[in-house]
């Protein structure tokens, strides 16, 4: 394993692989800066870009942005309380009032020192766990992977929103969209709605692409002529000359916290679809319950800002080894390399470490060489990252919309998933209106397909349909998923009870 | 009155239902044993339960308690910029490329952040033409990504 590793980053190391990885982790950065620019938008910006490059160097850059993008955040949470992203919420609450106490280089270097080890020690737990992870799932047969399925699906679908039965609205109407077309096994036509295009099913990278591309902007150009000018207007660059020995030794000198949030991150990256926001809440919260002095949070507390951001960056890693190992995208970011992968013909899954060791050991390599890069980047551009606040709206969302357009053509060079694009663009966005999270669609539509798959292989191969309850991993599977559910049912009446307001909670998708 | 809610789940138990009429007409196959309509009558099946559910509750809430009025968001301002995006999708093949994209980029500009003055008409047509040079530049030269010509103009 380490002679592969070492391999790997000899090999990345190469200015074909570092340049991609470089210029992601750098766009990352700058992607992240923006505020309401997430991080499924700047990789979705980069998807067109990476389809003439070889696997590990597409795979380099997206690595790079999503790295990048999970520390950029911070700048403009810390510096000037404007969440760059979800995942960089809950580092304002301690960054942010730091720097307004005159410590603006502290709060900034605690950040970005936090998201470097919180990265590594993610990296540790991926380099570790994916091929054990990838054994295990080797075993299973069709029934443990339909129930896998189903698990994910489920466990999504309680996850996000305010709502249970959204949430599984949200991925039964995912699964919807793969029984559009032939049928995986006969190729039989059914539901084609006497549209020919609609013969090979509808693919799902354009469908991800137009959902979260346009619920996002669309959302935003809701709001746009009220005040969003003020965010975007000029501001003096603070001071951020910071003694970075100390910086280091006070988060080092926290290495039962450290070591804890970041374990938070990784978990919460592991679990499908839930991703980097999640995390930088739940590990705050963390820290907070386990902390002496939890009143000082919010106050400008280091621990505050290390928590946060060392889980944000250590869930990239959680996020990595479900794809590696399963198959299963472990927020949208992943979701995208799926389809990157596919595009080159590389199937994620068990399979995918033993037969793509050299590819898998370079997407580690890459994972870690990438956290070194981002704190290059920000010793060289954090000030003018900082800079990057002020870029109109108006320019940024014709870019990124173009953008999307030559990414959904450039699939197979057609029309066909442009319009695809455009009709969930519409979908995604009216989804967001009616409450429903955006997570679980996508995972039912990259799931659909494989779930039928397997539901047909086990019943062609025994009819007893009581063998997906009595086979022990996927009986355990599909109790996990009935646990998950009742465990979601409770959660949400908890919540209910304790808040006793009537009126249902508007939805934050976790882009 | 019905709510968000309740609109939402009407809308998927329609659809949901109208799919799982059609999935009646699916012949079964010799070879595999459930047949190509299984699943997704299953899917379908769940999806309008699920949808049902969603009114009821939505049904039930609105008896308890009538959502507080919020800001209303600039809904012509959406509407308008998905049809401006429609038209760009729309006219793609036949203005190829280069001219419906600057054209597209000029118009989103231009509607998000209403140009005042010469200065600013010039500053939207050049933040299109650059967008437009680069992308094509980018994606024809070095990415190798044909991008559409246009039928009516061989551009």
């Amino acid at each position: 394993m380490y002679e592969l590793l070492l391999a790997g980053i000899q090999n990345v190391l190469h200015f074909k692989y570092l340049g991609p990885l470089a210029l992601g982790t750098l766009i990352g950065v700058v992607g992240g800066a923006l505020p309401g620019i997430t991080n499924t938008m700047t990789v979705i910006m980069v998807l067109p870009f990476t389809f003439g490059l070889e696997p590990l160097q597409g795979l380099s850059a997206m690595i790079g942005v999503y790295v990048g993008g999970e520390s950029g955040g911070l700048i403009a949470s810390t510096l000037l309380g404007i969440p760059g992203k979800p995942s960089s919420v809950a580092t304002m609450f301690d960054g942010f009032p730091m720097s307004k106490k005159g410590e603006p280089g502290r709060a900034l270097w605690l950040g970005i020192w936090a998201s470097f080890f919180g990265g590594l020690l993610g990296g540790v737990f991926l380099i570790g766990t994916t091929e054990p992870l990838a054994s295990l799932a080797l075993q299973f047969g069709p029934w443990e992977y339909f129930s896998l399925f189903v698990f994910a699906l489920s466990m999504v679908a309680g996850l996000t929103g305010a709502s249970l039965v959204k949430g599984l609205l949200s991925g039964a109407i995912g699964l919807v969209v793969t029984v559009l077309g032939n049928d995986p096994v006969m190729g039989q036509t059914r539901l084609t709605l006497g549209i020919p295009f609609l013969e090979g099913g509808i693919p799902f990278l354009p469908v991800l692409i137009g959902v979260f591309a346009f619920a996002q902007i669309m959302s935003d150009v809701e709001r746009m002529g009220r005040g969003r000018r003020a965010a975007e207007a000029g501001f003096a660059t603070p001071k951020l000359v910071v003694s970075h020995a100390k910086v280091i030794w006070e988060i080092l000198s926290r290495p039962v916290m450290l070591l804890w949030t970041s374990f938070v991150g990784v978990l919460i990256g592991v679990l499908p679809a839930i991703g980097g926001s999640a995390a930088n809440v739940m590990a705050y919260d963390q820290a907070k319950k386990f902390s002496r002095h939890p009143e000082r949070f919010g106050t400008g507390t280091p621990e505050g800002i290390i928590a946060s951001e060392a889980a944000n960056n250590s869930n990239v890693g959680g996020s990595l080894v479900t794809i590696m190992a399963f198959g299963i995208p472990g927020d949208a970011v992943t979701a995208v390399m799926l389809g990157a992968l596919t595009i080159h013909g590389i199937q994620p899954g068990p399979l995918f470490i033993s037969q793509n060791s050299q590819l898998a050991y370079g997407i580690f390599a890459a994972y870690l060489i990438a956290h070194f890069i981002m704190i290059a980047i920000m010793f060289v551009g954090v000030r003018w990252f900082l800079r990057v606040v002020t870029v109109p709206r108006a320019i940024l969302f014709p870019v990124i919309l173009v953008l999307c357009v030559v990414g959904a053509y450039a699939l197979d060079n057609t029309m066909a998933n442009v319009y695809v694009l455009a009709v969930f663009g519409v979908v995604g966005y009216l989804m967001v209106k009616g409450g429903l999270p955006l997570a679980p669609l996508i995972l039912g539509v990259i799931l659909g397909d494989q779930i039928e798959i397997n539901l047909i292989r086990a019943i062609m191969t025994d009819a007893n349909p009581w063998l997906f309850l009595t086979r022990p991993i996927s009986g355990a599977l599909l109790a996990l998923s009935v646990a998950s559910v009742v465990a979601a049912l409770w959660q949400h009446h908890r919540q209910k009870r304790r808040t006793g307001a009537a009126a249902p909670a508007e939805e934050t998708a976790d882009f | 009155m019905i709510g968000r809610d309740g609109i939402t789940g009407l809308v998927a138990l329609a659809a949901s239902l109208v799919l799982f009429y059609l999935t009646l007409d699916l012949k079964p196959s010799p070879l595999v044993p459930i047949g190509p309509g299984f699943y997704p009558r299953l899917v379908l099946g769940i999806t309008a339960v699920l949808s049902a559910i969603l009114v009821v509750q939505d049904f039930l809430a609105r008896r308890r308690a009538e959502p507080a009025a919020g800001e209303r968001p600039n809904y012509s301002l959406v509407v308008t910029c998905f049809a401006v995006f429609g038209l760009y999708v729309g006219l793609l093949p036949w203005l190829g490329f280069r001219i419906a994209t600057f054209a597209f980029v000029a118009a989103f500009q231009a509607l998000l952040d209403p140009p005042r003055g010469k200065r600013g008409w010039l500053a939207v047509l050049a933040t299109a033409l650059i967008t437009t040079a680069v992308a094509y530049y980018l994606f024809e030269h070095y990415l190798l990504v044909l991008l559409p010509r246009g039928r009516w103009t061989d551009f």
